[in-house]
């Protein structure tokens, strides 16, 4: 009775300061595209984002890292030559061509080169001629500082791809909108892509730096097969062979009017801001009904799955689990479960771990990793205090987890996390490029903004034992996929792992003759390998060793 | 000239929808701003504490850090430290801190109708902490793994190595050094009503606002500074070039080379010109295929380098770019572009309570751009002060790359 008392009066006192979205405001234009709009009076800029549904997951994988190229070549900046290139459009376009031409050859060369060490090149040719047409190309830059249209209008932007939408950023002043949407427009008609050459180069350069990551072991190891599971590093071949064409087309399919949402924050009204999005985003051409790419389902009770990886810094433990997609009934559920366990200092795995038995330095819980349109995962990351090992605390973990399985939640530890989430939800409103980003999030992986006002009301009427209902069903051993990570001793990969990579590559050699899919074949037959247990992975190796000649191995 | 008038008048406008800052002080000299906006019941509070160069003495490197950590993980007042938190997340109230930028900063978000809880904490944080040496043996080890970054990915490693002066990088061995002493002795000397700003900005009024910051902080006292023995620390800016740090080399087996030069702020540097070279540098042609970009601190060069290119050659280019730019300057035309955008932009801070705050400490500390003073800045001035900024021999460098492709030719 206490607790009903107290949850009656905690829900009456947030109904009284929480604001509420009934001031979005949602038209279509009449080429599909989707606006919303939060009038914010007093403000004398807006904040705009443009949501396309579809992220990187549904990338074919011939195309991996489109949409992290578009978002950084298309959003990442607003060049005169893409926002408005009608009067050189050929001539540039001829230049791109040229350019992609020379890249590709470059690249043909020095694979083959890797292979035939002693034989002629033509590298300094074609260097020499891609130099030529990358000058003729910068002639059609502008030669002045400033030159980003946004940036000399005192705005800024920002791009991102996510696993489920690619999303852009602009904040500008109130009367630069007109301008805004006319230069979306076009550079949605255009889909110039000027830069594209330095956004992949610079895109591998930072995959290649960073090297492997445990969490992206983590997503292949509980979600095989499945794109939410696809690690970019392992695709660098193919984003070295996407070319300048290859992407564009896929723009032109991808970006299309029916999977746009433009979301407003700003001192705009409904009435000021559609005239001006009507003539220009609502002109854009809209192509004929495309199918809609189907994703493979992936069970959740796929097994208890462990993967042991060296990959430097320090030792960790990642644990994950997987849970339903955001539509589900429980994910509201698990968000708060999670918040349980690692919202805010005073949460379960800080209190307990970290505070009380000084087993871990660090935690780290995600939700929703890499995305929720479809079933994701729920991760927990440790490290180990100094004097701890991974057993240990991977031993604390799933006795928390019992825990809150078995244990009724105390009503002062349920209040708090309600609280935490409560007032997180006021920041997010509070925030014009938070509140667009999550009205984006809701429509891209729920198929509803209004996801995040029910949420919210539903968040009131959860229960504890509700939450923990839905933990017992989602976070159990057959969803679980725990990754042991150890500090690297003596060089960046284990001997095994590289000795692994060389045989991979001298049996690819035998059996393809395409460099890059050969590549992708051994990135691919790495991650699995990573799966077994150094045991097995020795008998794996010994076994593929043994279908090379004895020259070869 | 018209054109910037005429993004002056814009900005004064949109200005005119942003909550105007009200000033008032204590009586034990703490200066408060106070900017109302009741859109959302939230309050956001940030208390400002400006370091300097005496702050922190030689081989003491890291002592604000570590004390912001101690801060962070010490009981307060008659509170355990988990107590404390708890309270902080019983209301959902988000308390953070940093040591960077040279300052001490604390950041509160509470909604309204938590904002004396809030306001209390943060008083009880920052004047009751009981720093206790076993939780300082406990945070050395933490304070140098979050200034080394040891799981961040290369690139991110290089930029954070640079952009900090080699005489004020945290070493294991300079934390080490620093007693529970030192860190008291700090504290007295920082933390000061008479240096500190509190910035207030969200729905509450200002009287109520007066009555807050006087109950939570008006019982702050002055204390004389205890006498530090020994030299300070050397200013970032006069840290020397070419030191045993130089270049910062971080191994990333498999990756090209990426070669940076950081050359920070000179001292003398206007907000004005600062503001404006801030807007012009990005995405500067002359600098190709190299970039350049503008950080807090200073200016950061970078140029990724193709396996045609050999580290040498790379090296020399990126210091031939950096020269042109810095011989060319920039025109009438650009600096016109410049202050016109400045103008405009002014109104982003509407969008965004932070960056409020940011603008409001920054103009009450001396360190914003001012219109009036925005007009009267001249291109010789610009240009004087971008020939300052570029100078490479006062660069730090660096490189991360494979292992086998760390070695520079000797500074210019």
């Amino acid at each position: 009775m206490r607790l009903l008392v107290a949850l009656l009066l905690s829900f009456l006192s947030l109904h009284a300061q929480t604001p509420r979205l009934t001031d979005v405001q949602e038209r279509r234009l009449a080429n599909g595209v989707r606006v919303l709009l939060v009038e914010r009076r007093g403000l004398s800029a807006f904040h705009a984002t443009l949501v396309f549904r579809g992220g990187w997951a549904e990338e074919p994988a011939a195309a991996a890292g489109a949409t992290e190229l578009l978002a950084r070549c298309l959003y990442g900046s607003t060049w005169p030559e893409d926002a408005d290139p009608s009067k050189i459009q050929p001539a540039l376009d001829a230049q791109l061509k040229q350019e992609e031409g020379l890249l590709e050859a470059l690249r043909l060369e020095r694979l083959r080169l890797r292979q035939d060490l002693a034989g002629s090149s033509t590298l300094p040719t074609l260097e020499s001629h891609l130099e030529s047409v990358q000058a003729r190309l910068r002639a059609f830059y502008p030669a002045s500082p400033l030159a980003d249209l946004y940036a000399a209008r005192g705005g800024r932007q920002r791009a991102e791809a996510t696993a489920d939408a690619l999303l852009a950023h602009t904040e500008l002043p109130q009367e630069s909108f007109e301008f805004w949407c006319r230069t979306e427009a076009q550079r949605l008609r255009s889909i110039q892509l000027s830069r594209f050459s330095q956004a992949r180069a610079d895109l591998v350069a930072e995959l290649r730096a960073q090297g492997a990551q445990g969490l992206a072991l983590l997503r292949g190891a509980a979600l095989p097969g499945h794109p939410y599971g696809r690690d970019l590093a392992d695709h660098l071949p193919s984003l070295e062979a996407l070319r300048w064409s290859d992407l564009r087309a896929l723009a032109r399919r991808t970006l299309r009017p029916d999977h746009l949402m433009v979301i407003i924050v700003g001192g705009l009204s409904l009435d000021s801001a559609l005239p001006p999005l009507e003539r220009h985003l609502g002109t854009l051409p809209a192509p004929p009904e495309a199918e809609s790419t189907l994703l493979p389902e992936i069970p959740a009770d796929l097994g208890d799955r462990r993967v042991q990886a060296t990959l430097g810094g320090t030792s960790s433990l990642l644990c994950g689990w997987r849970l339903p997609a955001r539509r589900h009934p429980d994910h509201l559920s698990l968000r708060l479960a999670g918040q349980l366990l690692g919202g805010g200092r005073t949460a379960r795995l800080e209190s307990r771990l970290v505070r009380q038995k000084a087993l871990v330095q660090q935690v780290d819980l995600r939700m929703d990793l890499p995305g929720c349109r479809l079933p994701g995962l729920l991760v927990v990351g440790l490290k180990p205090a100094d004097g701890h090992s991974l057993a240990e605390v991977e031993g604390a973990l799933h006795s928390e987890i019992l825990r809150l399985h078995q244990d009724p939640i105390p009503q002062d530890e349920w209040l708090r996390a309600v609280a935490q989430l409560e007032a997180d939800h006021v920041r997010m409103l509070d925030e014009p490029a938070a509140l667009a980003g999550a009205l984006g999030g809701a429509w891209a992986e729920g198929g509803d903004w209004r996801l995040l006002e029910t949420d919210a009301q539903r968040l009131r009427t959860l229960t504890p034992e509700a939450v923990q209902a839905a933990a017992r069903r989602w976070l159990k051993p057959s969803h679980r996929t725990t990754v042991l990570l150890e500090p690297t001793l003596g060089g960046p990969q284990n001997p095994l792992e590289a000795e692994m990579s060389r045989v991979l590559h001298a049996l690819a050699a035998l059996r393809i003759q395409d460099p890059a899919q050969r590549e992708r074949l051994v990135a691919e037959g790495l991650r699995q390998l990573r799966m077994l247990n150094p045991e097995e992975r020795q008998r794996t190796l010994k076994l593929l060793e043994g279908q090379l000649s004895p020259e070869q191995r | 000239m018209k054109r910037l008038l005429l993004a002056g008048l814009a900005a004064t406008l949109a200005l005119q929808a942003q909550p105007s800052p009200q000033h008032f002080t204590l009586p034990n000299g703490l200066r408060v701003v106070h900017l109302e906006d009741h859109e959302h019941p939230l309050v956001r509070v940030r208390l400002h504490l400006s370091l300097e160069p005496g702050d922190t003495l030689v081989g003491h490197q890291g002592l604000a850090l570590l004390a912001m950590r101690m801060f962070q993980h010490s009981d307060a007042a008659d509170l355990k430290a988990e107590t404390f938190d708890r309270l902080l997340d019983d209301s959902g109230i988000r308390l953070s801190s940093t040591a960077e930028h040279g300052a001490l900063e604390w950041r509160l978000a509470a909604r309204s109708r938590d904002q004396d809880r809030a306001l209390g904490l943060l008083a009880d944080r920052l004047l009751r902490s009981i720093f206790d040496p076993m939780v300082l043996e406990a945070q050395r080890l933490a304070c140098w793994r979050q200034a080394e970054q040891l799981d961040a990915p290369p690139f991110q490693r290089l930029e954070a190595a640079l952009l900090q002066a080699p005489g004020a990088r945290p070493t294991l061995a300079s934390l080490g050094a620093i007693t529970l002493e030192d860190l008291l002795t700090f504290r007295a000397k920082v933390i000061r009503p008479d240096r500190a700003l509190l910035l207030i900005h969200g729905d509450v009024g200002l009287e109520q606002a007066k009555r807050l910051v006087l109950l939570s902080l008006g019982s702050w006292t002055v204390q004389e500074p205890p006498t530090l023995t020994g030299p300070p620390v050397a200013a970032p800016a006069t840290a020397p070039p070419g030191s045993a740090a130089d270049p910062v080399c971080i191994s990333a087996p498999g990756a090209s080379l990426r070669l940076q030069a950081f050359l920070p702020r000179p001292p003398g540097v206007t907000p004005e010109a600062a503001t404006l070279i801030a807007l012009l540098v990005p995405g500067e042609p002359t600098m190709s295929p190299a970039s350049i970009a503008w950080r807090p601190e200073g200016l950061l060069a970078t140029l990724d380098v193709g396996p045609e290119m050999a580290e040498a050659g790379a090296w020399a280019l990126l210091q031939l770019r950096l020269e042109a730019l810095r011989q060319r300057g920039f025109t009438t035309a650009d600096l016109e572009r410049a202050r016109t955008a400045w103008a405009a932009g002014r109104s982003l801070g509407s969008l965004d309570a932070e960056a409020q705050l940011d603008a409001a400490a920054a103009l009450t500390l001396g360190h914003g751009a001012t219109l009036d003073r925005m007009k009267t800045l001249t291109q010789d001035q610009l240009n004087a002060t971008l020939r300052a900024w570029l100078d490479v021999g006062k660069a730090r460098r660096g490189l991360a790359g494979s292992e086998a492709r760390q070695a520079l030719p000797p500074r210019p």
